[in-house]
């Protein structure tokens, strides 16, 4: 059973099978020339924090990737149709392909499409893990902590006063505001009061659940001053949606004057008395 | 043929990939055992729960087993959380109504319903009713509404406000300002005069207003709802007190005289001096210096004052209660704090002139000219937007507060 068609009717196609395959180059390429244009237009702000760009690069190698091997497998589907169509004078073929020649090219094919997509796309996760994500910086030094408490719906914000330390007088407690120093590493301590919540920097590219029972942790570093916005990512009741909170990122300076001043509030509004105000975590025990 | 081969091949990939999650899941400890639990393994307490209240689910969770757990458990705020949430109201509930006014306007807009007997009106259903002794009239909230009530504000207010109104719920735990509790009454902002109840009218507002800088945000709640989950807080109070107590007064909303100034700068000069005139400084900030302080309020002129002049201070001992505790409060400073109910001038006029229920803040309204009252809301709001998250604001206070 012969399943190629004879050699002649190709010969006789050669100048379309050349058409096609240009066709197919150019479509193939055109995802990657129009991502930037796409992120422009319609994608997310540009990354604001240190390391945030590795998220967009990720996203658009996998976009392009996933959107080109999308064109090319219509693109060969398309030529059989066309060329072997119902027509006058033209037998239909069939085939199981599972000719040697048909496995091998089966194979070959999907060794390339792992090693091109999968096998890059792991290698670059996996970096990304090890080099940031994971890499969370120890506590102390240049790092600024955050505790983070999530509730049904509001996120409590407490960071330490002038005094730098957690548990004492002048922690800044905030609802649904936080101000962080630029160009610093800032870890963030997440719990739960209630249900699971997740926080959501989209500009900083970060997103992280915060559970009840436990405390997880995530960080990035503000490169660019202004105000961003913290969401919930993980549907948490009826207000879900309302719980959202402004990230302000300050230069040093401002930043320094922002954390005197509201340290001396706090010191003002603190009562030792009520110790269920007084929620700081002991995770900084740790602090070398 | 060739394919048939295949076929099995592909079937065992096929279960190898379907058991693969479950024999990788299955009999292994999850990898953060130590972790403390977060679901109270506690009874419910059915002290916080109302007589009138039924269980509909019995058969809920683990019922069986509450006793055990329930013995050992220790005491805290996390026992309150029941594991049967009591969704069915089987009686009616007595309350003070919003009072005269409201039932005449209520017969007017229902002409069948009502029939003059003597001074007062009668009810035909029943909800309403005069009684002599006391001279007010009752309200008595169907257990069909109570219910309906009841569900929606445990879907939508008891997070925070606890599943019996106690102001203690899950998400309510360390939070400062503590939530309102329904059991006792006191409320801050429903722009009423804070010795009064606040009206049905009042809350409403209040729930779609929302406060600022609060997890009580604008409640998109549709009306009827929102009337009955009102109903259900009414019926909160505790025999006795709230609106179980004959001798409370309901009251409206404050009244809003028309704003007398028409320039704005002259309103916040005679704000700035209306505000330090009336020792607004005694809790709030003052945003004057000391010799200027002394030149507004016509003293010596050597009077000196506390290093926490331009400060606010922490109002201890509060009437507010949370688990015993007397919670202290701290007065806004508006040019740092947000405001939690004054978005424009109108609305900071209201404040001050109703008051702050159980925060110490008292009702001005009747206690000093309107004028002033607008004068101080005007000077008010320009603090706010002039300096609150700005960047001048620092410079601003540091000149207040440098040494003279």
């Amino acid at each position: 059973m012969n399943a190629r068609p004879s050699g002649r009717s190709l010969r006789a196609r050669r100048p379309a099978w050349l058409a096609s395959l240009a066709a197919l180059l150019a479509l193939a390429c055109a995802p990657a020339l129009s991502a930037q244009v796409v992120a422009d237009r319609w994608g997310p702000n540009p990354p604001a924090s240190a390391e945030g760009h590795r998220v967009d690069t990720l996203f658009w190698l996998i976009t392009t990737m996933i959107s080109a091997s999308f064109v090319i497998v219509l693109l060969l589907l398309l030529i059989p149709v066309l060329r072997d169509r119902a027509r006058p004078g033209h037998r239909a073929s069939y085939d199981h392909g599972s000719s040697l020649h048909d496995k091998r090219f089966t194979a070959i094919v999907s060794v390339i499409v792992f090693i091109v997509l999968d096998a890059s796309v792991l290698y670059i996760t996996m970096r990304d893990l090890r080099e940031v994500v994971w890499n969370i910086p120890r506590p102390g030094g240049n790092t600024y902590q955050v505790e983070v408490l999530a509730q049904q719906w509001a996120w409590n914000f407490r960071v330490p006063g002038p005094d730098g330390r957690f548990g004492t007088s002048d922690d800044i407690v905030t609802i649904n505001a936080l101000t962080l120093p630029v160009d610093r590493p800032a870890v963030f301590n997440l719990a739960s009061k209630d249900v699971i919540h997740s926080f959501y920097v989209p500009d900083m590219r970060v997103k992280r659940d915060a559970n009840p029972g436990a405390i997880n942790q995530v960080w990035f570093q503000p490169a660019v001053t202004g105000n961003y916005d913290i969401l919930c990512a993980e549907l948490c009741g009826y207000a879900h949606y309302q719980m959202h909170g402004t990230l302000a990122v300050l230069p040093q300076a401002e930043f320094e004057a922002w954390q005197q001043e509201a340290g001396a509030l706090a010191l003002a509004a603190w009562d030792g008395n009520d110790s269920e105000a007084n929620w700081a975590w002991e995770w900084k025990e740790n602090t070398p | 043929m060739k394919p048939r081969l295949l076929r099995p091949a592909s079937a065992l990939l096929l279960l190898a990939g379907l058991a693969a999650p479950l024999l990788a899941g299955g009999g292994q400890d999850p990898p953060h055992g130590a972790a403390p639990p977060a679901a109270p393994a506690q009874p419910a307490p059915q002290a916080g729960v109302p007589a009138h209240a039924e269980s509909l689910s019995s058969a809920a969770t683990e019922g069986g087993e509450e006793p055990a757990h329930g013995a050992a458990a220790p005491a805290g705020p996390h026992a309150r959380a029941p594991l049967h949430v009591p969704l069915r109201i089987t009686e009616p509930a007595r309350v003070v109504s919003p009072g005269e006014e409201y039932v005449d306007s209520l017969a007017g807009k229902q002409p069948g319903r009502f029939r003059k007997d003597g001074e007062h009106w009668v009810d035909n259903t029943g909800e309403f009713a005069w009684d002599e002794d006391e001279e007010i009239y009752w309200q008595t909230i169907s257990a069909d509404q109570l219910t309906r009530g009841r569900q929606d504000f445990v879907q939508f207010c008891s997070s925070c406000h606890g599943l019996e109104g106690d102001g203690y719920g899950r998400s309510a735990q360390h939070l400062r300002p503590p939530p309102r509790s329904f059991q006792q009454s006191t409320f801050k902002f429903t722009k009423v005069p804070s010795d009064k109840l606040p009206n049905d009218d009042a809350i409403i507002t209040l729930v779609r207003h929302g406060l600022d800088g609060t997890p009580m945000y604008k409640w998109a709640v549709s009306e009827e709802r929102l009337h009955d989950i009102v109903q259900y807080i009414k019926s909160l109070s505790p025999e006795g007190s709230g609106w179980r107590d004959p001798t409370n007064e309901i009251g409206a909303v404050v009244e809003t005289a028309p704003d007398p100034w028409t320039d704005e700068s002259a309103a916040i000069a005679a704000g700035e001096a209306a505000y330090h005139r009336n020792q607004c400084y005694g809790c709030h900030p003052a945003y004057v210096t000391a010799p200027r302080l002394n030149e507004i309020r016509g003293v010596d002129p050597t009077t000196a004052y506390g290093a926490d002049l331009t400060y606010p201070k922490l109002k201890k001992d509060s009437s507010y209660e949370v688990l015993g505790y007397k919670v202290a409060i701290l007065p806004p400073d508006f040019t740092w704090q947000t405001m939690r109910y004054s978005a424009d001038a109108r609305e900071t006029y209201q404040t001050i002139a109703s008051g702050i229920g159980g925060a110490g803040m008292p009702t001005w309204k009747g206690a000093m000219p309107d004028k002033d009252l607008w004068a101080i809301a005007h000077y008010v709001r320009h603090l706010t937007d002039t300096w609150k998250d700005k960047p001048g604001r620092a410079a601003f206070m540091a000149g207040l507060r440098k040494a003279p």
